[in-house]
């Protein structure tokens, strides 16, 4: 029975450890939002479909003073 | 008004729009296309959602029980965001060059947006990560200054559909965060503690009965006073501070009979655990700082949804960019730039629909102003060149150019936000239900103790030391504190499930009496917006009437615009259109000779009106609508009613809060006379009318009825106010409690206690009601707690208690304070479909 003496501060110790990821967790702003993660989880993910690359640079830098006519500007996907 | 003719339209083109399937208009039809839209909005969206290959985003919507509005993508260039100075306070710096920015989204309303927005960095070079919190829609977007420009975001999230505003972090939502994150903490250090110490104590009650050796005994006694030690230290702190606190400004807080419990048991079981005998409580203990602490976040969270969307308004500007002209003329080329770059002299554009963004002089166009927002004044006011403009009221006709006299906080309605801000500062702190039973309580406890003591002062000191602690111990008001934020919890997310947010639960109590109700016109009673509705006549003049109409910048023509302008997109030929100021518009449309206007105007031009349609007219009148008549080829053949119409649940709802024995008053910055005529029909005594109010008078007058009951007693009936605009807000945040109802503006929301999602004001007697019945809860609650603790301070009198039996009858007692809360249902589920207010359902 003597070993409870060795067992029961590991056992804390083991549990101390969990806590500590806890409040780590907590502190670390992973329990600010519980609503969106739990949907985000949601979505599987497909491989990207190809689409043509645009010109480097292109989409972002035109500064268009007046884009919602024209499409011009319109950010292009862009290939993983 | 709009009801049956959208329904006569549906029935004649059950056509869906293939972005928000709504019913398409017969003017928008495209024939031989697959897809049809109900407006150019919903089709610019869809065509860029298509173009980007997450065509899927209509399949997660329909999946997560979504609801799409029409898109209104603003076709803004958001130059203004590529300023340095709009983004104070919004963006910080990220290793990397990187810049993480905050915008607020208009329009996100489910999952399948998180889905959508998060998928940004996949389609535009520069940007990093996009997170989307659903609840405040609120995204932060990581991105690289170098590649992209911000305002190429901000482009793109709008012509998604999700309006972008550079979101600013108040200080109280920082605190708000790091409290709930210190909270968490807190519990979850006591829940580890209860956990473990439970393990600790069931092997000592194991080992009591069934005899244990006493360096195990002492081993195990001496490791539970070890991780109480945390518990009491760190995790009870905010029991022990709340009631020093309260002591010391001689109030006694709920929180001090629980100190007084936590302290006394863990004094007393400390000393047995080092004596080697007596009994320990630490397991009760433990569970006690857990409980009440769990019960404390959940409330906290059900307080949450209502306080991030606060918060997320709070943090967008109410005027954010101006279009300045670059160069001379009225002609020159606008450029966006945020409000904060605005100086005196400037020239700024103003286009059709959009916000004036300073104060200033009209220098170039004529239009119309709805200002409503601001003063409450429900008629658009005309304006023209060398008129005043205020910042922050609408530009309803047609572009302005105007010439800035002040701008950011020295404007009007800066100084209007400025009252606001300081109305909220100024709330006093109210007291708490169970503050008040506490004081009872404390006294209860402290004559018991000393009762306790003189009886079994017999017995020897020893045990009568034991039996006062085994008194304190069991009558800790563990299931009293958990009473109250736990029906109040229960009842925050029942409220917000039928579409009514509480920001303050407080407020719940105050509502149990109310005295007063003061409601505001413009878009609380009325619909807030010019219409135009009941047309009796024929249907194809309308039509002509309508295109005509669209030649004219008039208020007349927007309200018509507004009513029925999706109607009509089929091209007609206009020509010899004439306008009569005050009177009307007369025109030729596809070669028939059109006059639309007031009787004098449309009888000048054909026969007198026929009789049916006059009485109808006088119909209008008395509904406080102005008719608007319409004449093709020189006979009357139409008349309808231009006005802000009454909410339909309007006078049902002052009938049943009169029936209540409350007095409804109405409180408004319109026109005395509309006010007085809103009032009759609601059956509202004209003393009790209030109408031309300024916001700082509105604010005045709530300040003195609030005052007024100062002498009284405490539990005084509550003065309610109820309002949408700007310039209800200071009025909103000095009432007893403020309501603000679906459609107010972010001033009105982050003033108010309470907001209502779902139309009209009949929710208001859902809060009424509801409020009640979450004290009855609270009733409930309280009487099965002092149950338990009488029952426990009877047994600790006779000396019968020991730590298994507290440990069995805390959480007992606490069960059955979950279970009552738990099953209340406050407010009633039926409306649940309603509230869709941006992913507090989903």
């Amino acid at each position: 029975m003597e070993t409870i003496f060795v067992l029961l501060p590991l056992a804390l110790l083991i549990a101390g450890i969990a806590l500590a990821l806890f409040i780590w967790a907590a502190r670390s702003g992973q329990f600010d939002d519980l609503e969106t993660p739990a949907v985000r989880v949601l979505f599987d993910d497909e491989p990207a479909p190809a689409a043509p690359r645009p010109a480097p640079g292109e989409p972002a830098a035109s500064p268009a003073p007046n884009p919602p006519e024209t499409t011009s500007d319109a950010p292009t996907r862009r290939t993983e | 008004m709009k009801g049956p003719r959208e329904r006569s339209h549906l029935h004649a083109a059950p056509v869906a729009c293939a972005h928000c399937g709504l019913a398409v208009p017969e003017g928008m039809l495209r024939p031989g296309e697959e897809k049809q839209f109900c407006c150019n909005g919903c089709r610019q969206v869809h065509d860029l959602i298509r173009d980007w290959g997450y065509e899927k985003f209509y399949g997660l919507v329909e999946q997560q029980g979504g609801v799409l509005e029409p898109a209104r993508p603003t076709g803004r260039a958001f130059e203004d965001l590529d300023d340095p100075r709009a983004l104070e306070g919004s963006s910080d710096e990220e290793p990397g060059g990187r810049c993480r920015t905050r915008l607020y989204l208009e329009g996100v309303h489910c999952a399948a947006c998180v889905w959508l927005v998060e998928k940004l960095p996949e389609a535009l070079d520069g940007v990093d990560s996009v997170r989307l919190n659903l609840a405040s829609a609120v995204a932060e977007v990581t991105w690289r200054p170098g590649t992209v420009k911000l305002s190429a975001i901000a482009r793109a999230l709008d012509r998604l559909g999700y309006s972008p505003h550079v979101h600013r972090a108040g200080a109280a939502r920082d605190a708000r965060r790091a409290e709930d994150r210190a909270t968490l903490v807190k519990l979850g250090v006591a829940a580890a503690g209860a956990m473990n110490l439970m393990f600790l104590h069931g092997a000592l009650y194991a080992g009591e009965a069934s005899g244990m050796a006493s360096p195990y005994e002492t081993f195990f006694r001496w490791v539970s006073l070890g991780i109480a030690l945390p518990v009491l230290a760190f995790s009870a702190r905010p029991f022990f501070q709340t009631a020093y606190a309260g002591l010391k400004s001689r109030f006694v807080h709920i929180d001090l009979p629980v100190a007084i419990g936590i302290a006394v048991t863990f004094a007393a079981s400390a000393a047995n655990v080092v004596r080697g005998s007596g009994p320990v409580y630490f397991d009760s203990l433990a569970m006690l700082v857990a409980a009440l602490l769990g019960a404390r976040q959940a409330q906290r969270a059900a307080q949450r949804a209502a306080l991030e969307r606060a918060d997320s308004l709070r943090g967008v500007a109410f005027l954010e960019f101006a279009r300045r002209l670059e160069g001379d003329g009225p002609l020159a080329p606008a450029v966006e730039v945020p409000v904060a770059a605005l100086a005196p002299g400037d020239r700024v554009e103003v286009r059709s629909g959009e916000l004036v963004p300073a104060d200033g002089v009209v220098l170039f166009g004529r239009s119309t102003l709805d200002g409503s927002v601001l003063t409450g004044e429900s008629a658009p006011v005309p304006v023209t060149e060398g008129g005043a403009v205020w910042a922050g009221v609408t530009n309803l006709g047609a572009r302005l150019v105007v010439k800035v006299e002040a701008a950011g906080e020295k404007t009007r309605v800066g100084a209007l936000l400025a009252v606001v801000e300081d109305a909220l500062a100024r709330r006093p702190a109210v007291l708490r239900l169970t503050d008040l039973l506490a004081r009872r309580f404390v006294q209860a406890l402290l004559l018991l103790a000393a009762a306790a003591l003189l009886l079994a002062l017999p017995l020897g000191t020893e045990a009568a030391v034991g039996r006062v602690v085994a008194l304190l111990v069991v009558a800790c008001p563990c299931a009293l504190g958990l009473s109250v934020p736990l029906a109040v919890s229960v009842g925050l997310m029942r409220a917000a499930r039928a579409g009514i947010f509480v920001k303050d639960p407080d407020a719940l109590d105050r509502l149990r009496r109310v005295g007063t109700v003061l409601l505001d016109k413009t878009g609380t009673l009325t619909e807030g917006k010019a219409t135009f509705a009941r047309y009796l006549g024929d249907e194809a003049a309308l039509e002509l009437a309508t295109t005509l109409e669209a030649e004219s910048s008039h208020a007349v023509a927007h309200a018509l615009r507004a009513s029925l302008g999706r109607r009509v997109n089929v091209v007609r030929e206009v020509t010899e259109v004439r306008e009569v100021a005050g009177r009307g518009i007369s025109g030729v449309v596809d070669g028939r000779r059109l006059a639309v206007g007031n009787r004098a105007h449309v009888e000048a031009l054909a026969a007198p009106a026929p009789g049916e349609l006059a009485a109808h007219a006088e119909a209008l009148v008395a509904d406080g609508f102005s008719p608007l008549w319409v004449a093709v080829d020189g006979r009357v053949v139409g008349v309808g009613g231009i006005g802000d119409p009454l909410r339909a649940d309007a006078r049902a709802t002052v009938d049943a809060l009169r029936a209540r024995g409350v007095r409804v008053r109405i409180l408004s910055g319109d026109d005395p006379r509309v006010v007085a005529s809103v009032a009759a029909r609601l059956g509202i005594a004209p003393a009790d009318a209030l109408g031309g109010r300024t916001p700082e008078e509105k604010r005045d007058v709530v300040a003195s009825l609030v005052g007024a009951r100062e002498g009284e007693e405490r539990r005084a009936p509550a003065v309610v106010m109820v309002g949408d605009g700007v310039n209800d807000a200071a009025a909103l945040a000095l009432a007893d409690v403020g309501v603000a109802v679906l459609g107010g503006k972010g001033a009105s929301l982050v003033a108010a206690d309470v907001v209502l999602t779902r139309e009209g004001v009949a929710p208001l007697l859902d809060l009424l009601h509801g409020s009640r019945r979450v004290f009855s809860v609270i009733r409930r609650n309280l009487a099965f707690s002092l149950l338990y603790n009488a029952a426990g301070a009877a047994l600790a009198l006779l000396g019968l208690v020991g730590p298994l039996l507290a440990a069995v009858l805390m959480p007992v007692s606490s069960l059955s304070v979950v279970l009552s809360s738990a099953l209340s249902r406050p407010f009633p589920a039926a409306a649940r479909r309603a509230a869709r207010p941006h992913g507090a359902e989903a």
